[in-house]
């Protein structure tokens, strides 16, 4: 059997086990950890508190996050933008998208034509997997993936998402710090 | 304005009472159970925030909050905590020994929280009662809380609990030994077993004793946490939380009741180790600055701030300490305490007392004065101070070399002679990885 001679420990080694050198600098680190904590608030490692305190603070998501759907209003007629063209129900790849359309009159140059318009939106966000191919595939920039990610009802019906929702979005609850 | 009415109260409160009832009740009677209630509401009042102080400074060394929700800065913290334990249902194991297991956390908490009857917060008013063998109630009434730990384990009926409770009991005891031995380095400069006499002593020559007591402090401060069941010496409750332990059997609000009396003990720990090292409630110029001005209550209130700041940086000491180590196995934490604390505290006595021999002895030598009266401690000339600061030095030098010789061929089952050489071995084959060597055993 092979034997391995380990070297002894130094003068200085010895010291410095007795003095509890190593144990020293320990205390030293989580020293600062102590203070950084109490002085600064940026959270990194050793400078501050990575803790997140949500629900009062909510974090910060990239701008182009993919969250709750929303169809989108034309800003100065407040009308919507959608056109009822079915590119996005035919894009999603989890058919969670169910566009209704209806025919209206209206008159075009003095003679009456029907129009498709958008009737009813059905989205159900318990299958969509936010890829987003619908927001690519939408021709007039309508639907879109916001950045609300808090999308928790009671209900598995409460999924399911109309026009109305989907235009208004949803009310998140505030909590007073 | 609160706090001209805190400092003249005492005075008001008192003509008050003195037209009630004869002088004598009011001086031995009923200002002593005023400060007992004072001193039991403010003990358990620091617990209860110790609580909340340990896991607020463990979340920041964690870098994350702790808790934050139940009051402004999770305040409230402990009062939710306690209204917790105290809906809680409370059951007895089957075969349990009844009325053993009602008392046990009650033992444990009368041991902690009687010890402070004789700390000295502060000069005049704010100590209870100064017995003249101060040190040695300390001791007595604190060793009476191993008693609660194994009626406790005794009483759960269960064999973990038992196991559990004469492990973390062997340990304490063990703790308490050394404890006990480094007090007497200070006793030698105190000159008294009274406590507020060692922090007159250490007052009136404007030192802490810990400068000539260095290793004393340190072998009470660490054999205080071991007697605590805390920080890395907390192996009993630690392998509890997994297995069991001696309080496994307690719910509600009789786990509460071991849970508080820890925290007491903490905090008697801390007090006793500023008592007698750290000064007590001395600090330069407050006596100046206050009492020969004539504001008598401001000086004993500046006073008690200034001693509770130092038990409090003592226990900031615990939780820092707590959530820095790991945990020391077992037969480490007994090692410890028998092979390297008690020789440790033995050096200490003979050095010191060696010390005060020389300081005596030198007294008048040549025309160097070391001392100058010894009727409140050892009262020493700056010249004595020096020498004793340097005994103090040398004494750390000199405990590390004798303590390395005791332990020269005898640390952790002479792993040290075994970790001089490794072999090898090749272990899915059972044998050797490479050739064997010829190399000469030492």
């Amino acid at each position: 059997m092979p034997l391995v001679p380990v070297p002894k420990p130094t003068l200085t080694q010895k010291l410095k086990r007795f003095f509890m050198v190593d144990l020293l600098k320990g205390l030293g680190l989580t020293l600062r950890f102590n203070l950084g904590a109490l002085t600064s608030s940026d959270s990194v490692a050793g400078k501050g508190i990575y803790t997140e305190q949500y629900p009062k603070v909510r974090p910060d998501v990239a701008p182009r996050f993919h969250g709750a759907p929303r169809l989108n209003m034309d800003p100065e007629t407040h009308d919507t933008l959608c056109i009822a063209c079915n590119l996005c129900a035919l894009a999603c790849p989890e058919d969670c998208i169910d566009v209704i359309p209806m025919d209206v009159e209206v008159v075009v140059a003095g003679k009456p034509r029907r129009k498709k318009v958008l009737d009813e939106f059905i989205f159900d966000t318990s299958r969509c997997m936010f890829c987003a191919l619908c927001q690519e595939a939408c021709p007039t920039y309508c639907l879109e993936l916001t950045q609300d990610f808090e999308l928790a009802t009671y209900s598995r019906a409460g999924f399911v998402w109309n026009r109305e929702m989907l235009e208004q979005g949803r009310e998140t609850v505030k909590y007073e710090s | 304005m609160a706090l001209i009415a805190l400092l003249a109260a005492p005075n008001f409160i008192d003509t008050l009472l003195l037209k009630f009832f004869s002088e004598q009740t009011v001086n031995y009677v009923i200002w002593p159970f005023i400060q007992v209630g004072a001193v039991v509401t403010i003990t358990a009042g620091w617990v209860a925030y110790a609580t909340y102080l340990e896991r607020k400074i463990s979340a920041f060394i964690q870098a994350r909050l702790g808790p934050m929700r139940v009051g402004p800065w999770g305040l409230l913290q402990p009062i939710a905590d306690g209204l917790k334990l105290l809906v809680k249902e409370d059951f007895i194991p089957e075969n349990a020994d009844r009325w053993v297991f009602f008392v046990a956390p009650y033992i444990a908490v009368v041991a902690a929280f009687v010890v402070m009857a004789v700390v000295p917060f502060g000069p005049d008013w704010a100590v209870i009662t100064d017995v003249n063998i101060g040190v040695l109630f300390v001791l007595a009434v604190s060793s009476v809380g191993v008693l609660a730990l194994i009626l406790a384990g005794w009483s759960s009926n269960s064999k973990y609990a038992l196991l559990g409770a004469l492990r973390s009991s062997a340990q304490m005891v063990s703790y308490e030994v050394s404890m006990g031995l480094a007090i007497i380095g200070a006793l030698m400069f105190g000159r008294t077993l009274s406590l507020s006499g060692i922090v007159g002593a250490q007052a009136s020559d404007s030192i802490w004793f810990l400068l000539y007591q260095p290793v004393g402090f340190v072998i009470f401060l660490i054999s205080g946490i071991a007697e605590n069941n805390r920080a890395p010496f907390d192996l009993p409750e630690a392998e509890s939380e997994l297995v069991a332990g001696f309080h496994t059997e307690y719910s509600g609000f009789r786990w509460s009741l071991f849970f508080m009396a820890e925290y007491a003990a903490m905090v008697v720990v801390t007090a006793v180790a500023t008592t007698l090292y750290l000064g007590g409630w001395y600090f330069p110029f407050v006596y100046r600055l206050t009492e020969a001005k004539g504001y008598h209550n401001a000086y004993v209130v500046v006073s008690l701030i200034v001693f509770l700041a130092k038990a409090g940086l003592l226990l900031y000491l615990y939780f820092w300490l707590r959530w820095t180590l790991p945990r020391f196995r077992y037969d480490q934490l007994m090692d410890l305490g028998w092979k390297w604390m008690l020789p440790a505290a033995l050096i200490n006595i003979v050095v010191s007392a060696i010390g005060v021999g020389t300081l005596q002895g030198l007294d008048g030598w040549h025309g160097m004065d070391t001392i100058r009266s010894v009727t409140s401690g050892l009262g020493l000339t700056p010249t004595g101070k020096v020498i004793a600061i340097a005994f103090g030095v040398a004494n750390l030098f000199l405990t590390a070399g004798i303590l390395s010789l005791i332990n020269w061929r005898s640390r952790d089952f002479n792993l040290k002679k075994q970790r001089s050489k490794i072999r090898l071995v090749d272990l899915p084959k059972g044998k050797p990885a490479v050739a064997p060597v010829a190399v000469s055993e030492p």
